[in-house]
């Protein structure tokens, strides 16, 4: 059974010539169109988040500014980043979207859920919208459920570092954090040496990759890399920052991945969640709405057990030496972390 | 107080971010410094627009010989990000600027005062100081 929720940003929101654009929700549901599944889809409605809902990963002075901001008509909020009078409310219905997601897993206990919405949200910070994103609605939807004791896997998958995902949850041990991601590349950061603050140690994990890169890789540095701190970390809710800007048609990045990629990698990432009903994608970035098409397609079949391969999966690209690398860059910091922090514990 | 090594200041080609990039350049001659000229690369500067890093280079050549500075102490460094957080990373490693400096709009300014500006931002987040050439100093 898979639950939508959504879709909403198929209108609102419009930059007029921004590659984060409203086409990207059309070409979405056509990718779950291309699936057939009939009865074995259910759509969530979407209500906008609540101030209690985003405050809990958001100052309220900057979702106040926010939408003074969107009410006075909006523009730039840096290079990249735009808010029209509309956006305010597009925002918060992603990450209400994010939120309706979670409940509607608890209610049935079953089933995998794709919050289709738009603007994304991971290199959103607490107090600063970024790189198309204004809410973190991935971060929303963990907050809202560590506030239960859940303890959350987010993988991030965009071919961007979740810079922002990452600071929300920099401190925080009911959070493990991985991601892989091109490097270098906006926004900079996303170091193997960034572990996480003091009473989060390990519960950060990155894995930079070379231009180039493959599937092949890509899934070696989850199973490499992340796995040790997955299985230490035991979560009870897996969280994917499901960006598709890693395929190699994408516009904004260098990465290789066919689809094909994308349903190995679900596969993959649906083995950490502990039991069906545990498992949620939140779309965030692919710019190429053929390849999200089809990126989307591929990875909602595989985690349905229908073998949809628009596109056969990649390997042999570069960055098994970089893989290694961050394994050892994270494992030196952790241990260094470590003995600086001695009476740190890391909480389960 | 550390003695002025190396001043970073952003550049995104506006005149804004011009009469900083003169300051910085004054500044740095008077206190003997290296002056390292950071540009942010955006998502969308990533995808499409190569060249403007290019047209940003030859501008800071220019100012750099319009100011007298030795051109050995000027750095171009393109950055990803944007333009606040390079900014701050600018003052840790591996930059380790000792001051930063910035135009009062220009590069990741908001079309409103309401969610401050890059500026306002780096004040609040930057490990070093921070200076703020005001608009409309050149030429006083
Ligand atoms: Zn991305």
């Amino acid at each position: 059974m898979l639950i939508v929720s959504g879709p909403t940003g198929g209108s609102e929101h419009d930059g007029g010539g921004h590659p984060e654009r409203p086409a990207r929700i059309s070409a979405v549901m056509e990718g779950i169109d291309d699936l057939h599944l009939g009865t074995d889809v259910q759509i969530v409605v979407p209500h906008v988040a609540n101030l209690a809902q985003m405050a809990r990963v958001h100052d309220t002075a900057y979702l106040n500014e926010l939408a003074a901001f969107c009410k006075a008509g909006g523009g730039q909020l840096d290079p990249d980043t735009y808010a029209m009078v509309d956006s305010w409310s597009a925002a918060r219905r992603a990450a209400g979207a994010g939120l309706a997601a979670v409940d509607a897993l608890r209610q049935r206990d079953d089933g995998v859920a794709f919050v289709v919405a738009r603007p994304p949200g991971h290199h959103a910070l607490r107090d600063r919208a970024m790189g198309f994103c204004l809410l973190n609605n991935i971060a929303i939807s963990a907050a809202a459920l560590t506030a239960d004791d859940e303890r959350v896997l987010i993988i991030d998958w965009d071919v961007h570092h979740g810079n922002g995902t990452q600071a929300i949850f920099w401190d925080d041990p009911k959070v493990l954090y991985v991601s892989t991601h091109q490097w270098p590349l906006f926004p900079g950061s996303g170091t193997a040496q960034e572990i996480g603050g003091p009473h989060a140690l390990g519960r950060t994990v990155n894995i930079p990759l070379p231009a180039g890169a493959t599937g092949d890789v890509v899934r070696r540095a989850i199973g490499e890399v992340a796995l040790p701190a997955i299985d230490d970390f035991d979560p009870t809710w897996v969280l994917i920052s499901a960006g598709f800007d890693a395929h190699r048609a994408d516009p904004l990045a260098n990465l290789a991945l066919s689809s094909g990629d994308f349903a190995e990698l679900a596969t993959m990432v649906a083995g950490f969640a502990p039991r069906p009903g545990r498992l949620v994608l939140f779309l965030e970035g692919g710019y190429d709405v053929g390849a999200l098409r089809m990126s989307v397609a591929a990875t909602l079949g595989a985690l349905l057990g229908d073998s949809y391969h628009p596109e056969d999966s990649t390997c042999g690209g570069p960055g098994t030496e970089m893989v290694h690398q961050a394994r050892a860059e994270w494992d030196e910091a952790f241990h260094r972390a470590r003995l600086l922090n001695p009476s740190e514990r890391r909480v389960r | 107080m550390r003695p002025l090594q190396t001043i970073a200041v952003g550049f995104d080609g506006s005149l804004d971010a011009e009469a900083a990039v003169r300051w910085a350049f004054e500044l740095a001659s008077q206190v003997d410094a290296d002056v390292v000229v950071i540009h942010a690369v955006g998502l969308l500067e990533y995808a499409a627009h190569r060249g403007v890093a290019v047209e940003l280079e030859k501008t800071v050549e220019r100012l750099a010989r319009e100011a007298g500075i030795d051109s050995a102490r000027v750095h171009w460094n393109l950055a990803d990000g944007d333009p606040c957080s390079v900014l701050i990373r600018a003052g840790v490693g591996p930059v380790a600027a000792d001051l930063l400096v910035v135009g009062s709009r220009g590069q990741g300014a908001h079309a409103g005062l309401l969610l401050g500006s890059t500026s306002h931002e780096l004040a609040e987040h930057a490990a070093v100081p921070v200076v703020i050439v005001p608009t409309g100093r050149e030429g006083q």
